[in-house]
């Protein structure tokens, strides 16, 4: 082989090697643990700094939306099916809030373990469909309409 | 099959077949696009969740489609003209870029009209939003490199340079924002886990898809014409294009 | 004729390099200052609250070392080009890109490593925990890097432009995104004492990847450029 050939071949060979390092790296970065969120669970473990604002990820508890008075400020309960947090929150709630509904709230904990939120987001399902056939699959009991799907 | 292309690279052939193009284009992007919206706004069924709002994804969705469907025909034809250097090449790739950057606009604008009822509030930085933001920064860069190079052939190299540089990118952005995103959402938020949509509102949101891409095609190959007139002013087909 | 090897090149031109940065001493700490200086703004316009700083503050360091990197892009082939020894470079038998990564590498050594060395003190004054110094020294070492490499397209994209720093940013801040996201997600997950591997592993993987693609897309802008 002469002997530009056989730089040329080194090149290649490096390009080659950096991507493949690359692409090996990546791969392990993805195969790393990615729980990254606040759950309830972690605030009833204590996990989180009071007076620290956090977001606090979970499913909105049935049964537990109340309304205050003043009509503003709503009380609820944000769970990942193991532990509860109570939420307060005053402000305009997003139409997609409801009960069993994914939500993102964005708050501090305070010193009773109560959350009080700033924003509340709601989180919409990528499932399109007619009212009459989420009836239909909810009577033949192939989908319930708010159930979370723990991720 | 390799003859018709040698032709198609040649501006004066490309000039008169893209005339006739244009026009059958043009019908078919009418027609598919009301018949989209009529299926669309009219005859599709409300959302069992979200009500009428969703329609707006029947604009949104092809939208956000085409903003990486044009970057990626951007990036293409910017590579070949740097390899073979295809003048008809680099013409289409730079009337790709204003394209592209609109549909990026467009699907940022109505994601954010979509939102604001949806999650609450007009932006979110959620993994596509933000993704998409990115890209419209992308398209805006190539843009004014290009239009900060005088001379022409080098801005054109320059800028397919930037524009394969942003191919690779986009999928290390896209990942970035999505992985970042999860740092900070709910572990139980349903996910995207399986995009399931109703035939009824599937049929429309393809035709709009489709409706999409052909105005693209056409209005790109107006733009490509207009530009190859720019360019070749001096030749003898292109003063009598213009004479008449 | 004595031909130099590739390698020969490369310590001759690394030598060079250096010592014309080392004799501009001056112009190569503004870029540091600015990074001081930019980062203690934030407490001024923020307020003092300790937790408040603490929660942004690798946010702050972050975009703040985006910014310096992005000032001192400039200087990687300016003067160069403008003294007609980038055309040396580029019209030598030994592969430009090679070249390329070598004045990248200089650039990285007297940018890069200062604010990594000044980091964890700009740490201490926006309260960012001690358990996070040292992820922030680690994100800050793989994550440079990938700023002067990246942004050497940038810089060899408008090199032959006059006013080229403005559009730099425009070509180059969206390129840094990923770098920004990993590179702060670590340093916050640090604080809150939850894993950082994989931001790592990723910064690492980006690393690995500009340093074999971005000295080729960089000669090759350089080639248009000087044309």
């Amino acid at each position: 082989m002469n002997p530009k050939r056989k730089k040329r071949l080194i090149y290649v060979v490096l390009i080659v090697a950096g991507v493949g390092a690359a692409a090996a790296l990546m791969v392990t970065a993805f195969q790393q643990n990615m729980m990254y969120f606040i759950t309830p669970t972690e605030i009833a473990a204590g996990a989180v700094q009071q007076g620290r604002s956090i977001r606090l990820g979970g499913v909105v508890s049935e049964g537990s939306l109340r309304r205050e008075n003043d009509g503003l400020t709503v009380h609820f309960k944000v769970t990942d099916n193991a532990n509860e947090v109570p939420v307060r929150y005053k402000g305009i709630l997003p139409d997609l809030f409801r009960e069993g509904q994914g939500i993102i709230a964005i708050g501090k904990v305070t010193a009773d373990n109560l959350f009080v939120a700033d924003e509340v987001l709601a989180k919409h399902d990528e499932n399109y469909m007619p009212p009459e056939v989420m009836e239909a699959l909810e009577k033949s009991g192939a989908k319930s309409p708010h159930k979370p799907e723990a991720k | 099959m390799w003859q018709f292309f040698h032709k198609l690279a040649s501006p004066k052939f490309f000039y008169d077949f893209s005339s006739r193009l244009i026009f059958w284009l043009a019908i078919v992007t009418i027609i598919l696009m009301a018949s989209g919206l009529y299926m669309g706004l009219v005859e599709a069924p409300p959302d069992y969740q979200q009500k009428d709002s969703y329609r707006i994804m029947f604009i949104h969705v092809p939208a956000a489609w085409m903003s990486m469907f044009v970057y990626m025909v951007m990036a293409i034809t910017g590579a070949i003209n740097l390899i073979w250097r295809i003048k008809l090449a680099d013409i289409i790739s730079m009337s790709c870029a204003p394209l592209g950057a609109s549909f990026t606009f467009l699907a940022l604008v109505t994601g954010s009209i979509w939102g604001k009822p949806m999650w609450g509030t007009w932006w979110v930085w959620d993994a596509r939003l933000t993704s998409e933001l990115i890209l419209l920064f992308l398209y805006l860069g190539y843009m004014a490199l290009r239009a900060s190079i005088e001379d022409k052939t080098n801005a054109s190299r320059a800028a397919a340079v930037l524009a394969l540089v942003g191919v690779v990118n986009i999928p290390i952005i896209h990942y970035s924002v999505e992985w970042w995103n999860t740092l900070h959402q709910g572990p139980t938020v349903t996910k995207f886990d399986k995009p399931s949509i109703h035939t009824s509102m599937l049929i429309p949101l393809l035709l709009m898809a489709f409706a999409f891409k052909t105005y693209f095609v056409s209005v790109l190959l107006v733009r490509t014409r207009t530009e190859l007139l720019v360019r070749e002013f001096r030749s003898s087909w292109a003063r009598k294009e213009l004479s008449k | 004729m004595h031909r130099p090897s590739t390698f020969q090149a490369c310590k001759s031109l690394l030598k060079r390099d250096l010592l014309l940065a080392f004799r501009h001493r001056g112009e190569l700490a503004n870029p540091l200052l600015f990074f001081v200086i930019v980062v203690s703004l934030f407490p001024l316009g923020i307020g003092p609250e300790a937790n408040t700083l603490s929660t942004i503050a690798p946010g702050i360091l972050w975009v703040a070392a985006l910014l310096a990197a992005l000032l001192s892009l400039e200087t990687i082939f300016r003067s160069d080009f403008d003294d007609g020894s980038l055309e040396q470079m580029l019209l030598s038998p030994h592969p430009a890109a090679v070249l390329v990564a070598v004045k990248v590498f200089v650039h990285w050594l007297v940018s890069g490593v200062p604010l990594i060395l000044l980091s964890p003190l700009l740490g201490v004054l926006l309260q960012i925990p001690e358990e996070s110094m040292l992820i922030l020294v680690v994100s800050l070492t793989l994550g440079t890097p990938i700023l002067s490499l990246v942004g050497s397209i940038g810089v060899a994209l408008t090199v032959g432009l006059r006013r080229g720093g403005l559009l730099l940013s425009l070509l180059v801040l969206p390129l840094y995104t990923p770098v920004l996201i990993f590179g702060a997600s670590a340093v916050t997950n640090a604080a809150f004492d939850l894993p950082v591997a994989a931001q790592l592993y990723f910064l690492a993987a980006l690393c690995v990847l500009s340093i074999t693609l971005a000295p080729i897309a960089t000669a090759a802008a350089l080639r248009i450029s000087a044309d």
